[in-house]
């Protein structure tokens, strides 16, 4: 790999020195969507984190734009890579437009305060994402699906060229997965927004997803298009999933696409 | 449009709260400097203040005393329900503020331990050194509770913390009163009652300097201030430099509480009771909007107090902090029961 809007070259990562994912080599391109699959634990969100520059690597590096992750002033990276985590904000007195217009923060002068210009961003993003009419209520009064796209709108009327998101589907209705994976390709395909995610969802990853990287073990075990990733072996593998487990779960009638969930 | 409408809704809303505001302000700057012992009508006082060098009785009570009090309770208001937004912010929790969590009582403490040492070899403390001994009080107190904060998630354990951390300061500062052998002790008795009697005009400059620095620093804040509203994680997305805002909330909020400490003792809630009534009248926690409302609040409240405190019981005083906890320590009270109902992330 060695190149792409993002790149890594050897990197590992982890907390307070310990290592937990290492030998990582991903890239992603403009207009691509890639997912990060893999067992509970094995350091999906880490990795995400590492390349969001909210945890330091703990070995190789992240290339930014052709620089060194490290090296990125503040406001440059705010305005290449916005981000979705799994941290549910609860701001007090916020309606769910001041939570999108927050994103508006690399662009307003030293005040922060919005110009029409910004406003119509707001909007468009709102918009885009299908929470306009949410616009006036208070953030902390509507339910989990519609915040979860209230902070989409937020991270894409930061106008970035890379969006990161930490399993944004969690605990969402089928709706409101529908609409956030709908707006990811739409945005990747119209306006070429590179888009890095991790997904528990394997269904959900292998529809959405141009390339996907499994990560499991401390290591990335493999990379590819869905459809070379999700075949019985890879799957097994990566799930730790025995023989043994799957002669069983035959025996009951179920098929290993069924076992998977897709 | 309807959005515009709703802009232009909140613009009202802001600007009523001001209005509301400074009327209050007005009011109760006249009344200060009008209700006492010598009475005087708002011409009368008019006429003094146009010329400072009067001799008379009544110019020498409102130049001397009451002018320069007023001035302290209004300054040192407004830096206390500066704080408690700055901590809140930092916190992201609205119950937290400068007495709460046993800053004010560090302070206390500190500016006991140096008065004492002062007075016993005869030296007269420059209000600076006062406002250096509250700011290292400050720090050491906040400095413990933070090291609590990075051991318990749970706002409720850490103001806990910070009560009983209150305790102990004001235990070993009455200790220290009480053994204090001096003449002079009687001023260290009032000052640790709080008070904002005695203030002098060098203090008022002093204070001046200090509060409306700090209030600069907390404006010039105000930008990442709300973007860290939506926690650290989107607010360093965004391009905060989340470690220096972090330190420079826990310095400018320790400052400020320091100064109050410095020269009018302890003074209790004023710091979590303004904040909040003050993002209620508004309906926004917006730091722009927010600070300069706040500090208007914190003054507007302690004239009040301080006005009920010299003049309800005359000749005798009551101390500020016994006032300002009637008025305050309900709101907390109720933003705790309200916080209990509803979810309880802290």
């Amino acid at each position: 790999m060695g190149d792409g809007l993002l790149y890594t070259k050897d990197l590992a990562v982890g907390y307070g020195g310990v290592t937990v994912v290492n030998g990582i080599e991903l890239s992603v391109q403009p207009g691509r969507i890639v997912t990060l699959i893999g067992p509970n634990g094995a350091g999906k969100s880490t990795v995400l984190k590492t390349i969001t520059r909210q945890l330091a690597p703990t070995g190789g590096a992240v290339v930014l734009d052709g620089r060194d992750l490290r090296a990125v002033p503040e406001r440059d990276l705010a305005r290449t890579e916005a981000i979705l985590m799994t941290a549910r904000p609860a701001p007090e007195l916020m309606t769910c437009f001041d939570v999108v217009s927050a994103g508006r923060y690399p662009y307003t002068g030293r005040l922060g305060l919005l110009t029409e210009a910004d406003r119509a961003e707001v909007r468009r993003a709102m918009d885009l994402v299908g929470v306009t009419a949410l616009a006036d209520k208070d953030f902390t009064r509507v339910s989990d699906g519609q915040r979860q796209l209230v902070m989409l709108a937020r991270a894409i009327c930061q106008r970035p060229r890379l969006l990161v998101l930490d399993e944004p589907t969690s605990y969402l209705d089928v709706r409101y997965k529908l609409k956030l994976l709908t707006v990811l390709k739409d945005l990747a395909a119209r306006e070429g927004l590179a888009v890095l995610m991790s997904l528990h969802e394997l269904a959900l990853a292998r529809r959405v997803s141009d390339t996907l990287v499994c990560v499991a073990d401390g290591v990335i075990d493999r990379i590819g298009p869905p459809e070379e990733i999700f075949t019985p072996g890879t799957m097994a593998r990566l799930f730790g999933v025995t023989e043994e487990l799957l002669a069983q779960a035959r025996a009951e009638g179920l098929r290993w696409e069924e076992l998977y969930g897709f | 449009m309807r959005k515009g409408a709703a802009i232009l809704a909140r613009k009202k809303r802001y600007m009523l709260g001001y209005a509301v505001l400074l009327a209050l302000l007005g009011l109760l700057l006249a009344m200060n400097l009008g209700i006492g012992t010598v009475g005087m009508r708002p011409g009368e006082i008019l006429a003094l203040l146009r010329h400072p060098g009067g001799q008379s009785a009544q110019a020498r009570i409102l130049w001397q005393i009451r002018f320069p009090r007023t001035l302290a309770a209004a300054l040192l208001g407004g830096a206390l329900a500066l704080s408690g937004f700055l901590l809140q912010t930092f916190f992201a929790n609205p119950i937290a503020g400068p007495f709460v969590l046993g800053i004010s009582s560090g302070a206390k403490l500190a500016v006991a331990l140096v008065m004492i040492a002062a007075l016993g070899r005869g030296l007269a403390l420059p209000s600076a050194a006062l406002i250096a001994a509250a700011f290292a009080g400050s720090l050491l107190s906040t400095g413990f509770i933070l090291a609590v904060s990075g051991k318990v998630r749970r706002m409720g354990t850490l103001i806990i913390c910070g009560v009983m951390i209150g305790y102990i300061c004001a235990a070993i500062t009455d200790l220290l009163v009480t053994f204090a052998d001096d003449a002079n002790i009687v001023n260290l008795h009032n000052w640790s009652m709080g008070s904002f009697s005695g203030v002098t005009w060098a203090n008022v400059r002093t204070m001046a300097l200090v509060v409306l620095a700090g209030f600069g620093c907390a404006m010039a804040l105000s930008k990442p201030m709300g973007a860290y509203q939506l926690g650290p994680v989107y607010a360093a997305n965004m391009g905060v430099n989340v470690r220096r805002l972090r330190a420079a909330l826990i310095v400018l909020s320790s400052l400020l509480s320091a100064c109050v400490t410095a020269f009018a003792g302890p003074v209790s809630f004023v710091g979590v009771a303004v904040p909040h009534l003050v993002k209620s009248l508004f309906g926004t926690a917006k730091p722009l909007a927010a600070l300069p409302a706040c500090f208007l609040g914190g003054s507007v409240f302690c004239l009040f107090c301080d006005l009920l405190a010299r003049t309800l019981f005359a000749p005798t005083e009551l101390a500020i902090g016994s006032v300002t906890a009637v008025f305050g320590a309900p709101v907390v009270i109720w933003l705790m029961l309200r916080r209990q109902g509803g979810r309880d992330d802290g």
